[in-house]
């Protein structure tokens, strides 16, 4: 408990920072670029493009609202793969830092989630205008975003903090990590429809045990169908969530001063 | 009996040489071939009474900006432990968190903030630390413009104006350019000779050690070869070297 209590007076302490330096890094990623800011919305927008002509075209298959249905699932992949996937390398990538100064290194997952988070917001704020464009009705489900986005959240928080604190010290983990997320990608039922491509009872099973394509149905449930998220799964999800956090932060406590010696 | 600031007890610290585990790094380590940790701290016991001046002086890869590191609580000892009483720490670090597309300005904050201030604190000396670090306009300019020269100014502006009980100082005296290091220097001077602040630093500088410091801890090998009267020590590691 001690511990819990060491994380909220540090959170306390360095937010301002993680907040400040996302934005920087926001700024910076596109201060270079021609379309500057343009490119968090053209990016999701290219890529959905590109699953529509794959699966509607290539693969003639049919789905009501398909841009929209495509987009939920990209804005939820792209936050948790690219949380991921920079959470192996993040200790190795912020050396000049933490060889200088102490942070809790959590920070660095901290300030990661403000900045895929803010993207994925700007998303989901296209997912709205998609709606509009679909004439798809804005229910009271929506309501539900904050309590799916906060499972979402907490589940990528705590295994970022376990990432990173294992990629720390075993390099393979990058290359695990990368074959996984391209197993769980094909697996997630982001441009195709889990409930109905894939037989019961397994699809049931999929839409259970596998967090992310649990997650991008319930978003779709509240988005395009007005249906009420199955609340049992999505509190099992969020006290496993938890639990990863807690393991991920004392692991971090336990061994983030030693972090410098391998790095 | 005088008030301790920073006691270190037995201190033992290894880097692993072969770094991290990959499956040929295991590999290897079954045929027992190059695995093995290269002991940077041997057992440093030592303890510095408040207010007092220590300068660390040792020959390059001693272990001195280790045992810094170890004693800012940044790395943790293997065996042993470090002390503060209690006490606030920082190690000047130059630059530390620079944003190369930011401007001067905004790396005040990111810098500042990293480095533990609060937005507000910053925002009450911001015009001092940009006044001290005389880049005027150049302050709105993203930071991958400047000079290393300009950088290094910026970045002494925001350290010199933490506020902790120790400060721990590794080789930044003083940057820049003539003008400014002496400005730098005698800004750093009048942080050192603060009697309230309790100070380490590391230096090859023999001279500057000797004008402000009132201990010496000769580091060899990681081990203290010698503690105490600044003037004998430094002679003798002087001599040594030559």
């Amino acid at each position: 408990m001690i511990k819990i209590k060491i994380f909220i007076e540090n959170i306390k302490k360095y937010l301002g920072y993680s907040i400040y330096s996302a934005k920087s890094e926001l700024k910076a990623e596109v201060a270079n670029s021609y379309l500057n800011w343009i490119w968090w919305i053209l990016e999701p927008i290219c890529m959905m493009l590109i699953y529509i002509f794959i699966v509607e075209i290539v693969f003639k298959s049919k789905e009501p609202n398909f841009p929209v249905f495509v987009f939920i699932g990209i804005t939820v992949w792209n936050y948790f793969n690219k949380m991921i996937t920079s959470s192996v390398k993040l200790i190795k990538n912020k050396k000049t830092i933490i060889t200088k100064i102490y942070l809790p290194k959590y920070i660095l997952v901290l300030e990661n989630s403000f900045i895929y988070g803010f993207k994925a917001m700007v998303s989901f704020a296209l997912i709205l205008i998609l709606m509009l464009i679909f004439k798809i009705n804005f229910t009271i489900y929506l309501l539900y975003f904050i309590s799916i986005f906060a499972l979402l959240y907490i589940m990528t928080f705590g295994l970022c903090c376990i990432i990173m604190h294992f990629g720390t010290y075993i390099e393979d983990l990058n290359n695990v990590c990368n074959i996984g997320l391209k197993f769980l990608f094909y697996f997630s039922g982001i441009f195709y429809n889990i409930e109905t491509k894939i037989k019961y009872p397994f699809n049931k099973y999929l839409l259970t045990i596998n967090p992310i394509s649990f997650i991008i149905n319930e978003f779709r449930n509240i988005f395009m169908f007005s249906k009420t998220p199955n609340i049992f799964v999505m509190l099992v999800w969020f006290i496993i969530g938890i639990v990863f956090s807690i393991i991920g932060i004392k692991l971090i406590h336990k061994y983030e001063k030693n972090y410098i010696k391998v790095v | 009996m005088d008030e301790l600031s920073i006691e270190v007890k037995n201190v033992h610290l290894s880097y692993r040489i072969l770094k991290k585990y990959s499956i040929k790094k295991i590999y290897k380590s079954f045929k027992k071939e190059n695995i093995k940790n290269k002991e940077v701290l041997k057992g440093i016991s030592f303890s510095v009474k408040k207010g007092e001046i220590v300068g660390i002086v040792g020959n390059n890869g001693c272990g001195k900006s280790t045992l810094l590191r170890t004693i800012a609580g940044i790395i943790s000892p293997d065996i042993g432990e470090v002390d503060l009483k209690g006490n606030t720490i920082s190690l000047l670090a130059l630059g530390v968190g620079f944003n190369e597309e930011l401007t001067g300005y905004e790396n005040i904050f990111l810098s500042g903030m990293l480095l533990g201030m609060t937005k507000k604190e910053i925002n009450e000396k911001i015009d001092k630390i940009i006044e001290f670090s005389e880049l005027n306009e150049y302050i709105e300019k993203p930071v991958r413009t400047y000079s290393s020269g300009m950088r290094s100014k910026l970045a002494f502006s925001i350290t010199a104006i933490l506020e902790t009980d120790i400060i721990l100082i590794d080789e930044v005296l003083s940057v820049g350019d003539i003008k400014f290091k002496e400005k730098s220097y005698n800004k750093m001077k009048e942080l050192i000779l603060d009697k309230s602040k309790t100070v380490l630093i590391v230096s090859h500088d023999i001279e500057v050690l000797k004008e402000i410091c009132d201990r010496v801890i000769w580091i060899d090998d990681g081990n203290i070869k010698k503690i105490g009267n600044v003037n004998e020590i430094l002679e003798e590691y002087k001599n040594s070297n030559r």
